[in-house]
């Protein structure tokens, strides 16, 4: 599997991280190094196993209601809280 | 004092009070941390009990957790995590969070935004990693034991590499709730000891169900250290062909002598087939870092860590703050972990890694059903020097391919010491069992530890 340039800004722009030029290229290079490694996985006979793959489920426990976080100590790890209770982030809408 | 911490720690105890032991503790960290920087950060304030160390991805109230990374800023948990929690209650002390590769992603602990672990072996050498600074910490008796985690071998491989007992224990056999999550389905948090008993000491006191993890088993905790002493007569090993097949040189010799000591204790040792376990490393690279990309998308510079002091819309607050916070190679994984889960990719990678995941898994049920143990050399070379593979990302993963299948499958294994390379570098044999089994891998451990005794050895760094 081959990964250009256009395909790896495809990728960061999903995984919301912004590269340079330059790193991106480079970015590029070594994921296709590493999937064709990975494209090994490509010869294994699976027959049997994609229901497996697909079957298995994390158990859940009650969503039962509990005590929250102590605030202040929530406030005290926030870039920027108001003195109301909430995280402050730039406008939204406009960009 | 320093000589306390050379003791097993039930001599250890019967030796010196709790302050004693984390006095001991914290003048060794202060002597040996300038030149190997295993430690982000110590607590003056540890107060008394048996001394412990942290892996700083695993949280702790009131001392930073940074992951290694410089995205968590000056992160504070307002907990600690439960098998923190659990090593308190038991009497332990936390002296200090250690240094890893960031996130957890790594090998060497040259991915830390902290600077590079050294191995106290050879101080121009990696230590191995992701726990690189907790198998550094025990390895030159800083501390009796630490915990560390694991995703694809991140305990035993740098175990292995200082020369020290390292544990995986079972998927769920130990809560994961205040673990920063790396790859859900296969991180847990593991243990770093000088010794077999310690490791199965700790191990009972930190395992077990906790409603903050509903992965985390109800299965009994057993009494782990019970078998220690019962020897191997009897029991079955099998020896990997495809790992062992692929071996050279002095570790393959240091491989054949454990096989011998085993054999010599009346054990039956024989060739087993697992035929997909040369996929491990294929497979854990998707599945580890598809998960890893949906973990860290939580680190966005809203409600804690690092944020871009340029970023003027919420979008740039996201792009920007995750740029300038994540390092390279946390970078990469998530990248070709965000490209497996993508639209029109899911199922030629996601799906077709777990489906040979699945088949791994069947694999290995069927290799126990022939035998008690599994067996392959912990890594496939002793430690390499700083800066050898950090600049060829696959050749730096190859390095976990013997550890990444018990993390995929599920099981426990655990690496303890086999000996010594020609230049003196520490060897690690690792022994996996079934599932919830690490009373038999302490049995086996223990028996391999009492015969060979290189636990004994310590790095000319601690002589000096």
């Amino acid at each position: 599997m081959k990964i250009d340039r256009t395909e790896a800004k495809r990728i960061a722009d999903l995984a919301h991280l912004e590269f340079d030029e330059a790193a991106l290229e480079r970015m590029a290079g070594e994921m296709t190094k590493i999937l064709s490694y990975i494209d090994q996985l490509r010869e294994v006979d699976i027959t049997g196993f994609e229901d497996v793959a697909a079957g298995e489920r994390t158990p859940l426990r009650d969503d039962v209601p509990r005590p929250p976080v102590d605030r202040s100590a929530v406030a005290a790890n926030a870039p920027a809280f108001s003195d109301d209770g909430h995280f402050i982030v730039p406008k939204v809408i406009g960009d | 004092m320093t000589d306390l911490l050379q003791l097993p720690w039930h001599e250890a105890r019967a030796a010196a009070s709790g302050r004693e032991l984390v006095e001991a503790s914290i003048r060794a960290i202060d002597a040996l941390n300038p030149k190997l920087n295993a430690f982000l950060h110590v607590a003056r304030d540890a107060g008394e009990g048996m001394p412990v160390a942290v892996k700083d991805n695993i949280v702790t109230a009131g001392m930073p957790t940074t992951c290694a990374s410089k995205i968590l800023g000056r992160f504070v948990s307002p907990f600690d995590a439960t098998a923190v929690a659990r090593l308190r209650v038991a009497g332990c002390s936390v002296v200090g969070k250690t240094n890893l590769d960031e996130f957890a992603m790594g090998s060497s602990t040259e991915h830390s935004a902290f600077g590079p672990a050294r191995n106290p072996w050879d101080t121009s050498r990696v230590p191995g990693g992701s726990s690189g600074g907790s198998a550094v910490a025990v390895a030159a008796r800083m501390v009796p034991a630490a915990l560390g985690s694991e995703t694809g071998g991140s305990v035993r491989q740098p175990a292995a590499l200082c020369g020290v007992v390292g544990l995986k224990p079972t998927y769920g056999r130990v809560s994961r709730n205040g673990l920063v999550a790396f790859g859900s389905s296969v991180d847990q948090i593991g243990i770093v000891t000088k010794t077999v008993r310690e490791c199965a000491e700790i191990l009972g006191m930190i395992a077990g169900h906790d409603p903050m993890d509903s992965t985390a088993s109800a299965h009994p905790v057993d009494d782990y250290a019970a078998d220690i002493e019962a020897g191997v007569r009897g029991l079955r090993f099998g020896v990997v062909r495809e790992a062992v097949g692929q071996l050279e040189g002095e570790v393959r010799a240091n491989f054949d002598e454990a096989l011998r000591v085993l054999r010599g204790g009346g054990a039956i040792v024989d060739e087993v087939s697992v035929p997909t376990i040369g996929y491990a490393i294929a497979i854990y690279y998707i599945v580890a870092n598809a998960e890893a990309s949906a973990n860290l998308s939580r680190f966005d510079g809203v409600r804690y860590g690092h944020r871009s002091a340029r970023a003027k819309t919420l979008r740039q607050v996201y792009f920007e703050s995750r740029g300038e916070g994540f390092g390279d190679e946390v970078k990469r994984r998530i990248m070709l972990g965000t490209f497996a889960l993508s639209s029109g990719y899911y199922d030629a990678y996601y799906g077709r890694a777990q489906a040979v995941r699945a088949k791994l898994r069947a694999d290995f049920e069927a290799a126990f059903g022939r035998f008690d143990y599994l067996l392959t050399p912990t890594t496939p070379e002793p430690a390499f020097p700083i800066g050898a593979k950090t600049d060829d990302p696959l050749s730096m993963y190859l390095n976990d391919i013997f550890t990444a299948p018990a993390n995929l499958v599920g099981i426990p294994a655990i690496a303890v010491p086999s000996g010594f390379s020609r230049s003196r570098l520490p060897l690690s044999l690792q022994i996996m069992a079934p599932r919830f089994a690490e009373r038999a891998l302490f049995r086996a451990a223990g028996f391999f530890e009492r015969e060979t005794g290189y636990w004994r050895e310590l790095p000319p760094l601690v002589l000096a």
